[in-house]
């Protein structure tokens, strides 16, 4: 393997994994756009979700059956995305509705909010170790892996343009339905002044819940892409999770395509690094790069908000 | 006593939580009431009863293993509850560490305290053991791990510390024989989990290597799930064997990873690998190939050991036996074969002072202890993934012949 | 703060004679929240499923002989709900009663599903002790007793429930007792706090012995000298952490000690060649006093620690009383309720977060020494969960309160030992997190709140009901009175709006599940214009 070889396999990996990151960043980047609170439970939605596509997928492809192909691949890794984003879509509801909605309507400070989120996340992923076993779960095969293309001598596989392929359009789609709809509207002009669009006639609460549910869908179906690769386990979510959180913040916290930006640098940054350096530095890589964009440039890269003109 | 317990979770002595429950701060009170309406273990009277300890992780992220050597104790004990020519009856008490080194006193101290309790199968893990051993040592009681495979456990003088598993060092020239001679390596990828068990199996490999004039690389990564760039590290290399020293968890996350990058190399792992799980999630097809060491050999396959893995059956519900239940078993009757010399006057001295002498033919070995503890001799399997199963080649010292 | 038991009550009387009438759209709301807590608790207690059957707890929660204790559980807890005022009323009076006697009010959160969820409460003992003395004289009198009870009980324990009141119970409430000095003083969240105890406990290895790690100090000190070398390490780690982040906001000074925690955690593992990586550290040298004439060496015995460690505590406790009360304190009190206020005032805010910060860490430090010495530990013992175990009993006990978190300590660790047969310790957790989550919704104040309790400041969170007058006045009341109140723990708030009366004790919320979020911020009352009271059903139209 040459060095411009490997450059390339670290730059499309590093991609891969960004993809996953972004996806998972949007929703942290939409709830912290309406409510300016970091919703810490966030990981615990995306693991819930990477268990509902996987169980879902197991249901029609059973351990040791035949590896489906080429339509029936892709109506099932559909199928899986959807019932990922769908289990997380309820997760974030159920989430709101317990954790957050009651302090809201009791006017809690902010500290517990994050305390309340502490509680939910420690509370799900430990019931869904309990519920799903403490073991790591595999996607069945939904495709027959294999090399598909060789870009400088990296080879890309079918599960990678999978995956890339399903983030971006979570991702265009996320960036039409913020910039170019109704609801989209309402979610910016919560974000720019709540009270100011309440007065306005905008359904606060109702946002709220449609932000929360919007990032529950794109966590749940993140999950399930990143168990094809990397397994489901009850603990998956947390770092992933922190990593998402970093790269909203890399690319400015509140701001919808800062987050995509932010994600993918990160991948970029953490596989070079972890290559460089060592693998088991990558989350120190990652914490290290959240450390300095907080203290040097705590408004992100890109540093607009959602609602404000970018 | 006659009814098969069919939970692996057993309901233990409650009488050692009742007496805290009576004094800790009132507050506590009810609580305590609610244990003390379900406690109450009765004799049935007749035999005398002696109590077997078990601790190892019964709950968390490595469960599997201690529930597999749980369920070897459990039959163990049944077995000698049907043979009424013992003097005794038998019950287990289990306390659960998680595998964990924070939890492993605690765990110990519960078991030290019942009084009626003669000897500990356990504890599971190298680090909760390293944590629970001077407790058990200070108190006289005798543990036997059918697992904890750490090297330096037996040189940190302990009292009443035996293993009848044999430890990493032994794994660890085995597989770099193997290596060396069997799959001729030419240039080999050690990489382990830094952990405890993981840093003591590749620091034997390599030591074996280095012997056997194999040029390698050491590598560690903490436990995590995306092994790509490492995989392209591995790459790099061009080592053409890889041999990680870890868990299956991460093993499986690895072997995916590197099959899916194409890597055409030979993949192994150690004993901590072994197990069905890690065929199930790396996938049979990027699993099939992968070789796996072992200073264990398998029960299922294994002819002189099938009326064990009958029992076995029978006694927990038709469960294939698993990765440590036939040295778990091994372990209790090597207890038990103590216990009914010294009859119904066995105390904790006795069998401690007695057990060094042990020599039985055992399921998996013949249990035999040096003076410092660990077992006599062991030979290491090499297991293969072939079809999707785990299927045993040999011993290394028969596969490195021809 | 005196005076005020007896004259608040009044203004509820109508409250109570207009339950029969409440709104149907309350009663099916509070069906609902009492099914789903009862719902949520058999699936915590039911059994486990596993990845082949991801159903199968979940089905057998609700199996048929179980299902019944869970429907009858709902209905109570429904009835409960409903009779909220009833039942709240006379608690308040009870605990308003303690408060007087001083002593910790300790009245309890309704523990959903009445199953093993729900901690004990440490009540009735406790009130029978204060209820015949009064004053400040009064709470001495209590806490001796407390301090007799903690000195006398433990020898007659067996040996398992004293290893549970050193390494679960003690170490985790000097634990809790620094972490308190952090969220529960200085408002600030700390989620990598126990790096600073991994330190100290790494400290100890450092300076005690020459082989336990492969980095040593050049020379040996006796492990008690090490209490002090370790508080100040962990305290200088808490300021060089604390100087570049501090300047952060709240949840993102939250997450990048998160992130410390990681990274301590991760080198200590990884650096192998000064820490011992994941061997750990094995065989320090035990606690030892050696003074002529006094000669003793605390060994593998659980008792001596566990004396070592109350004489710890109290000692933490008493300084730590005396610098709530100091000028220190009260700048932690004015930085957590607003900060920007508080720096316009002249407080150094940097400095007394910084001071926080190395105080909790140097408590930490201390607690290091004792597991240190006490057991080997490695990497694996300073995780994540370790530092949300710490928080939640924070939370649980109390944050700000001292002899809150300790209590927290003792009962969640307590009730995790004494069910630890029952309940597996994998599953606690579930456990922690929900008591977690109630607690910020129900008691955020904790099971026993401090004296000098006052509300968090309420802010502005988008999306907050948008203001109907009772939760309005509520708001503005809490944050007036915050601002307001550097002492006082009664402050009727000047825009309280007409009807709102002070509650006589903090959180006095039992029965009706809901009433209030927060200790002594001031109720809207039943002219408020929106029922009666901000109770669960109360939902205030958008």
């Amino acid at each position: 393997m040459g060095s411009a070889e490997q450059i390339s396999q670290l730059t499309i990996d590093g991609l891969m994994v960004g993809a996953l990151y972004a996806v998972i960043a949007l929703g942290y980047t939409l709830v912290y756009g309406v409510l300016q609170l970091i919703n810490f439970a966030h990981s615990e939605v995306f693991m819930l979700g990477a268990f509902g596509g996987l169980f879902a997928s197991r249901a029609l492809v059973p351990d040791g059956g035949a590896t489906p192909s080429g339509l029936a691949s892709a109506g099932l890794v559909l199928f899986g995305l959807g019932v990922g984003a769908l289990a997380g879509a309820t997760a974030a509801y159920a989430l709101e509705r317990c954790a957050y909605r009651p302090l809201r309507r009791r006017g809690a400070p902010r500290l517990a909010y994050l305390i309340s989120a502490i509680g939910a996340s420690l509370f799900a992923f430990n019931l869904a170790g309990k519920e799903f076993g403490r073991q790591s779960v595999p996607v069945p095969e939904l495709f027959t892996n294999g090399t598909v293309l060789t870009v400088f001598g990296a080879e890309i596989s079918t599960q990678s343009l999978v995956i890339a392929a399903s983030a971006l359009m979570m991702l265009l789609a996320v960036d039409h339905l913020v910039a170019g709809t109704r609801l989209g509207q309402s979610i910016r002009a919560v974000a720019q002044d709540a009270e100011c669009a309440g007065l306005m006639g905008v359904d606060v609460q109702k946002i709220i819940v449609a932000t929360f549910v919007l990032g529950g869908l794109l966590a749940g179906a993140g999950g399930f892409l990143y168990a094809m690769t990397f397994n489901a386990s009850y603990t998956m979510g947390f770092v992933p999770g922190i990593k998402a959180f970093t790269a909203a913040v890399l690319g400015g916290i509140g701001n919808v395509r800062g987050a995509v930006i932010g994600g993918l640098l990160l991948g970029l940054v953490e596989s070079f690094g972890g290559y460089l350096f060592d693998a088991s530095y990558k989350n120190v890589i990652a914490f290290a790069v959240l450390v300095a964009v907080l203290l040097v440039r705590p408004s992100g890269l890109l540093g607009t908000r959602l609602g404000r003109p970018a | 006593m006659t009814a098969t317990p069919r939970t692996l979770r057993p309901r233990s002595t409650r009488t050692s939580a009742r007496r805290p429950v009576a004094a800790m701060v009132a507050g506590l009170a009810m609580v305590g009431g609610l244990l003390a309406a379900c406690g109450g273990d009765s004799d049935d009277g007749g035999k005398k009863e002696y109590l077997i300890g078990f601790q190892g992780p019964l709950s968390g992220e490595s469960q599997q293993l201690g529930i597999n050597a749980y369920n070897g104790v459990l039959t163990a004990v049944e077995l000698a509850n049907q043979d009424s020519s013992l003097p005794f009856t038998l019950r287990i008490v289990a306390s659960d560490d998680q595998g964990q080194p924070e939890q492993g006193p605690t765990a110990a101290q519960k078991l030290i305290d019942n009084s009626d309790l003669m000897a500990v199968v356990g504890p599971v893990f190298s680090g909760a053991t390293k944590a629970s051993e001077p407790l058990y040592s200070q108190a006289g009681l005798l543990s036997v791990s059918p697992s904890a495979t750490n090297p330096t456990l037996t040189d940190l003088n302990f009292t009443s510390f035996y293993r009848v598993i044999a430890p990493d060092t032994v794994q660890g020239a085995g597989a770099a024989e193997y290596l060396a001679k069997a799959v001729r390596a030419k240039r080999v990828y050690s990489l382990d989990d830094r952990s405890e068990y993981g840093t003591g199996l590749s620091g034997a490999i390599e030591r074996g290597l280095e012997r056997a004039r194999v040029p390698f690389t050491h590598d560690g990564i903490n436990p995590t799930k995306d092994y790509t760039s490492q995989a392209t590290k591995i790459m790099a290399d061009g080592a053409d064997a890889v041999y990680y020293s870890g868990y299956y968890p991460e093993f499986a996350l690895l072997t995916k990873a590197l099959r899916g990058k194409g890597y055409d190399g030979v993949i192994l792992s150690g004993d901590g690998s072994n197990d069905d799980q890690f065929i199930r999630q790396a996938g049979a097809a990027n699993a099939e190939g992968t070789l796996i060491t072992c200073p264990c050999s398998d029960a299922n396959s294994d002819p002189a050991a099938a009326g064990f893995v009958a029992d076995y059956k029978k006694v927990n519900s038709g469960l294939k036996p698993g990765t440590y239940s036939g040295e778990a078993y091994d372990a209790t009757n090597a207890i038990i074969s103590v216990l009914r010399e010294q009859g119904t006057g066995a105390s904790r001295e006795s069998v401690l002072s007695a057990f060094g002498k042990v020599d039985l033919p055992g399921v998996t070995k013949r249990i035999r202890f040096q003076r410092n503890g660990d077992v006599e001799g062991s030979t290491v399997y090499v297991y293969q993934v072939k079809d999707g199963q785990r299927t045993v080649l040999g011993p290394v010292s028969t596969l490195v012949k021809p | 703060m005196s005076g005020l038991p007896h004259q608040p009550r009044q203004p509820h009387q109508p409250r109570l004679t207009r339950l029969p009438r409440l709104p149907r759209s309350r009663r099916v709301r509070s069906l609902g929240i009492a099914c789903f807590l009862s719902a949520l608790a058999a699936v915590i207690t039911g059994p486990s499923g596993d990845a082949d059957h991801p159903l199968a707890g979940i089905t057998g929660s609700f199996a048929w002989p179980r299902v019944i204790i869970f429907v009858v559980a709902a209905l109570g807890l429904w009835a409960a709900l409903l009779s909220g005022g009833h039942l709240a009323s006379p608690v308040r009076a009870l605990s308003a009663r303690a408060r007087a006697a001083m002593m910790p009010s300790t009245s309890m959160p309704p523990t959903p599903g009445g199953d093993g969820a729900g901690p004990p409460a440490p009540a009735g003992p406790l009130r029978r002790i204060a209820a015949p003395v009064t004053g400040r004289h009064g709470a001495r009198l209590g806490h001796l007793a407390l301090l007799a009870v903690a000195l006398a009980v433990p020898p007659v324990l067996s040996t398992a429930a004293q290893q549970a009141l050193v390494g679960e119970i003690g170490v985790y409430a000097l634990l809790a007792l620094g972490l308190n000095v952090v969220v529960g003083y200085a408002g600030l969240l700390d989620l990598g706090y126990i790096a600073f105890f991994a330190i100290g406990a790494y400290t100890t290895a450092y300076v005690t012995s020459a082989e336990a790690m492969p980095w040593h100090a050049p020379w040996q000190i006796n492990p008690f000298f090490a209490l002090p070398v370790a508080l100040v390490v962990a305290a200088v780690a808490g300021v060089v952490l604390g100087g570049p982040t501090l300047r952060l906001r709240g949840d993102y000074l939250a997450i990048v000690t998160l992130g410390f925690g990681e990274i301590v955690q991760l080198l200590a593992n990884n650096a192998d060649g000064v820490t011992g990586g994941p061997r750990g550290v094995f065989g320090l040298p035990p606690l030892s006093v050696d003074l002529p004439g006094v000669r003793y060496s605390w060994g593998l015995n659980p008792l001596p620690y566990y004396y070592l460690l109350v004489v710890l505590i109290v000692l933490v406790m008493v300084v730590f009383g005396r610098w709530e009360r100091s000028r220190t304190g009260r700048a932690w009190t004015a930085i957590r309720q607003d900060e920007v206020a508080a720096e316009a005032t002249g407080v150094a805010t940097i400095r007394m977060k910084l001071l926080a910060f190395a105080v909790g860490a140097s408590v930490s430090g201390f607690a290091g020494v004792v597991l240190a010495t006490k057991q080997f530990f490695n990497p694996q013992s300073f995780g994540l969960q370790a530092s949300l175990l710490v928080l939640t009993i924070v939370i649980f006990g109390g944050m700000g309160s001292r002899l809150g978190v300790v209590f927290g300590a003792l009962v969640l660790q307590g009730t995790a030992f004494l069910l630890r047969d029952t309940v597996p310790p994998a599953d606690r957790f579930i456990y922690f997190g929900a008591v977690v989550v109630l607690m910020m919704i129900f008691r955020p104040s904790g099971l026993l709140p401090p004296r000098r309790h006052r509300a968090l400041p309420r802010q502005d969170v988008p999306g907050t009901p948008a203001i109907p007058a009772a939760a309005g006045a509520g708001l503005v009341g809490a944050a007036v009175g915050a601002t307001a109140g550097a002492g006082q723990d009664s402050a009727l708030a000047p825009g309280a709006a007409p009807g709102p009366a002070p509650l006589p004790a903090p959180g006095a919320s039992l029965g009706s599940g809901a009433s209030l979020g927060s200790g002594d911020a001031p109720e809207p009352g039943p002219g408020a214009g929106t029922g009666p009271g901000v109770g669960p059903g109360a939902e205030p139209a958008l």
